[in-house]
């Protein structure tokens, strides 16, 4: 089977890359764009560390094919930080010590983004359920809820 | 999150939270990881992971698999380069080369140009094996008449994992008279345990049964090795034990240690399970290939062959006078230690009997052989298993005799002085403390009203780890600008380097901006043991303070020539050295750098080393508090509000620190409630991935609160004691006691599912 040719717009950035039908999403943003940002922790749609958003939707790109994504806009966590400076999010994952080895951590602030994006004022509760696709298994997520309601109340300028 | 010391006194840097050094390249996802690491002309190797539990090989063709476009080299045990085999050790049995001993076991390795391709034609590989009896069960595997889980009985166990965990003199006996799967067995006694029971007002008991558990790490294992023209091995890997890991394989390939390098990269998450396993086969293989080679394991691969935590069941009677004095514990430990040995029969032993004072004990602990795969270290190993007994015993014995729970387990912690079950006595430990933080959270003092509610209950647990012990080594030197860099061995996975920073800063009174802390592989770094065992910042803390004491000399003895000034005159501050009272008479980090690295520089660069070798614990212990829910309908157990005290010693980083807390208790919760690998009958996991093998999630884990007590250790820097372990400990039994006490039902067995739930309150029968 030929390989595919897919636009793809990532971080603001336009690709045109030649696929095989059946890499995913992440395989093919990670190892043919060189966007390693977005992490594989189960291929199966269940941790989360590998969350993009696709045309403004939060996706496992893990379990997503490339061709579906032609001609999508696509945000990886290297497209967070605007000139240098870090996203809110990414800002308050590092002052409240939500990061321990950090693996699943591009993801779960993609998700605590776009979470933030849909619901700008959640309680604690609206947290836990809006990253309950992500699993952590370092922090006991105690310092991720911190960070996520510290960057809601930054972004909102409280 | 209260903290039971806020108050410092004399310190600048250790003691106050700080950010971690390497947060921002993690949250920006710069950071690499083994996996995205880029080598020209890499391989990429898939294995073949036998079906079947127990059989012999009889044949393997690899012609199918051979022709996929993209595949370079199909390798099976024959076609390994020649290394030693042992096939008592899991990480010298590259790979099986007659027998197959579990479910997930390699076979081959296929490698390619690319992973798809080497995943297709792993599938194509055919292997025709001749299934033998597989043993599943332990206690099955224990009856005289089990078959046997291996042909060939133990010769030489490797025990090196445990002992990075847990350092401590005892005899485990492995000689056996006839072939048994017990490979083997330690026993521990105390007084007398008959004359113990015969006093005691309350007896209980009951057998107590912990699931195989996954370390689940995010990171599956990744491991990356090239033999280079000159001779030399070098590997990257997502190992917890660079320097362990170097020793290992030039010992399995026959290389001195001195042509092997590895590289620790990132860990993403390791808790025990990531010490060593792959980089001997992997280096053969690259040696195989003259081409570098990478092994990432899938999900999929790394439940079903990495080294989760063993199964364990706990025989526990205990025996306690009406006063609440524990008089009496006699306990049967026995862990499944799966394919090979390295089960943790000496730390389970070791806790049952030494987290109370009891002057009558009776423990044997058991290690047994079954057809599943082998167990390897998970934070604590082998202590939730047993604290899950221990905790629930405590209970029952209260509830019996009508205690308090919290007053019975004051009235009996053990404390400095204390022996353990070994006879080695404890040195300062915090356990008291820790009950008497957990006495006073809201958790705790609302209890009465709690249990007002229906299916609504309180439990408290506690649980210790003795902790690891090997030398380690540091170095501190002085850049040309007057900035400080920090060598060491260590990996970092929970903010050890953010302490090192801390520590070197705090030595030199320096502001952190000025420290800059690496990890060196092997071949640059000075030695440190592996990252395991809670020790990092005990031992490698103490050789980087060492070592900035030594720099701190170093500076002061050329500043004092330079200055005209006696050195104890002089003193030091965000790098600048100055006669004290004369502050005219000064010179700065930066001039001192110039003078000691400069062409033609008048002084040796300033390089400081420090070295230690530690031989004294600093066990550290946690109590925890849990508030539960129970849905009598559904028997789902949700927690609603939890607590870790745990004595730290001395919290160098308590951002860290507190974070270690949550984490461990966290995984601790999953043991309780959700994690299970799950094998059928013949000896197959039925569910090797995160959907049906249930972490904790988010909507599972409250914010846990964090109590840090500081018993200061006698021998760690600034007092600081070991932390990663211990919070993982009382979980289960937390959970248990919570569950009996909301709804009158005690539960035998983790994880505590619904379906247990409803057994034990008579709602289902079989």
């Amino acid at each position: 089977m030929p390989k595919r040719l897919i636009n793809l717009t990532v971080n603001g950035e336009a690709y045109e890359v030649a696929v095989e039908p059946w890499w995913s999403l992440l395989y093919t943003v990670r190892e043919e764009l060189g966007l390693t940002g977005s992490k594989e922790g189960c291929g199966t749609g269940d941790c989360g560390a590998c969350s993009m958003l696709v045309d403004g939707r939060l996706v496992t790109s893990c379990i997503m094919l490339a061709v579906e994504a032609d001609g999508c806009q696509v945000t990886t966590i290297e497209g967070l930080a605007t000139d240098g400076n870090l996203h809110p999010v990414q800002q308050a994952f590092v002052e409240k010590g939500a990061v321990q080895c950090g693996y699943c951590i591009p993801g779960m602030v993609m998700a605590a983004y776009d979470l933030l994006r849909r619901n700008p004022n959640p309680t604690l509760e609206e947290v836990r359920l809006g990253l309950a696709g992500n699993l952590c298994r370092c922090t006991g997520y105690a310092k991720i809820y911190e960070a996520v309601l510290a960057a809601a109340e930054r972004m909102r300028g409280d | 999150m209260a903290r039971e010391t806020l108050e410092r006194t004399g310190f600048r840097h250790v003691g106050r939270p700080v950010d971690r050094i390497d947060a921002t390249g993690k949250v920006t996802g710069e950071t690499p990881y083994g996996d995205d690491l880029r080598f020209p002309r890499l391989l990429h190797a898939k294995l073949v992971h036998a079906p079947v539990a127990h059989a012999r090989i009889r044949r393997i063709d690899v012609s199918k698999a051979l022709a996929v476009p993209g595949v370079e080299a199909v390798v099976t045990a024959a076609d390994l380069p020649s290394h030693r085999i042992n096939p008592d050790v899991r990480q010298q049995t590259l790979l099986a080369r007659d027998e197959v001993l579990f479910y997930g076991q390699p076979v081959a390795a296929v490698l390619a140009r690319d992973p798809y391709a080497a995943a297709h034609a792993r599938d194509l590989v055919e292997v025709e094996y001749e299934e033998l009896p597989a043993v599943v069960d332990p206690l099955e595997a224990m009856r005289e008449d089990s078959p046997l889980a291996r042909t060939s009985a133990i010769q030489e166990a490797d025990r090196s994992e445990e002992q990075g965990h847990i350092t401590i003199e005892a005899e485990q006996e492995q000689a056996q008279s006839r072939p048994s799967n017990v490979s083997s067995t330690i026993t521990f006694k105390r007084g007398d345990i008959e004359a113990g029971f015969a006093e005691a007002d309350a007896v209980v008991e009951g057998t107590w049964r912990s699931a195989m558990v996954h370390q689940s790490y995010i990171e599956p294992h990744v491991t990356i090795a090239d033999y280079d023209a000159n001779g030399e091995l070098t590997i990257w890997s997502s190992t917890q034990a660079p320097f362990h890991v170097r020793h290992e394989v030039a010992r399995t390939l026959g290389l001195p240690d001195a042509r092997v390098r590895v590289v620790a990269t990132e860990v993403g998450g390791g808790f025990g399970g990531k010490i060593y396993l792959y980089e001997a086969l992997v280096g053969a293989l690259a040696i195989h290939a003259r081409r570098p080679v990478k092994l990432a394991m899938s999900r999929k691969e790394d439940m079903l062959a990495a080294t989760p935590a063993p199964q364990a069941v706990v025989q526990l009677k205990a025996g306690m006078k009406a006063d609440g004095t524990l008089v009496a514990l006699q306990a049967r430990v026995i862990y499944d230690s799966g394919a090979f040995p390295g089960a943790p029969v000496l730390p389970g032993c070791l806790l049952i009997g030494g987290s109370y004072k009891c002057p009558n004990l009776d423990i044997e602990g058991f290690e047994v052989l079954t057809n599943k795969v082998s167990v390897g270290a998970l934070r604590a190993p082998g202590a939730p298993h047993v604290a899950f007994a221990l905790e629930s015993a405590m209970d029952m014995l209260a509830q019996r005799l009508e205690l308090d729970p919290l007053e019975v387990r004051l009235k009996n912690a053990v404390e400095k002085g204390d022996p353990l079950p070994s006879g080695q006595p404890y040195p300062a430990i915090g356990l008291k403390e820790c009950l008497e933080a957990i006495a006073r959270t809201e958790i705790w003092q609302q209890r009465h009203q709690t249990r007002q509610r229906p299916n609504r209950g309180v439990g408290v647990a506690v649980g210790g780890w003795l902790g690891g012990l090997q030398p380690a080594s540091a170095t501190v030197g002085l850049n040309a600008d007057g900035t400080v860099n920090v060598t060491v061995g260590a990996a970092d996975i929970t903010g050890t380097n953010t302490t090192f920073a801390q520590i070197a800063a705090e030595e030199l009174n320096l502001p952190l901006s000025m420290v800059s802390v690496v990890t060196g592989d092997t071949k640059t770094a000075p030695y440190a043991g592996m990252t395991a065992g809670s020790k990092t910042t005990y031992t490698v803390g103490r050789a980087v303070k060492l070592a900035a004491e030594d720099a701190r000399q170093q500076i002061l003895a050329i500043a004092s020539q330079r200055l005209e000034v006696p050195a104890e005159e002089l003193e030091m501050e965000d790098g600048v050295v100055r006669a004290k009272g004369q502050p005219e008479k000064q010179v700065t980090f930066a001039e001192l750098g110039r003078l000691t690295t400069g062409f033609g520089a008048r002084y040796a660069p300033i390089v400081g080393r420090g070295a230690i070798t530690a031989r004294r614990q600093a066990p550290g212990f946690s109590a925890q508090v849990a508030e539960v829910e129970v849905d009598p309908d559904t028997g789902e157990v949700t927690v609603l509000r939890y607590a870790v005290a745990q004595d730290v010693g001395f919290a160098i980083n308590p951002k860290s620190v507190e974070g270690q807390m949550q984490g461990g208790a966290a995984q601790g919760l999953g043991i309780a409630l959700s994690e299970e690998m799950v094998y059928d009958e013949r000896g197959r996991l039925l569910n090797p991935n995160l959907l049906d093998y249930r972490l904790p999630t988010t909507r599972d884990v409250p914010p846990i609160e964090a109590i840090i007590v500081e018993v200061p250790s006698e021998e760690g820097p600034y007092g600081a004691r070991i932390v990663g372990e211990p919070s993982i400990v009382p979980g289960p039994a937390a959970v248990a006691n919570a569950v009996a006490d909301a709804v009158g039902a005690r539960i035998f067995e983790v994880p505590i599912t619904p379906e247990r739930v409803l057994r034990a309150l008579g709602k289902l029968q079989d």
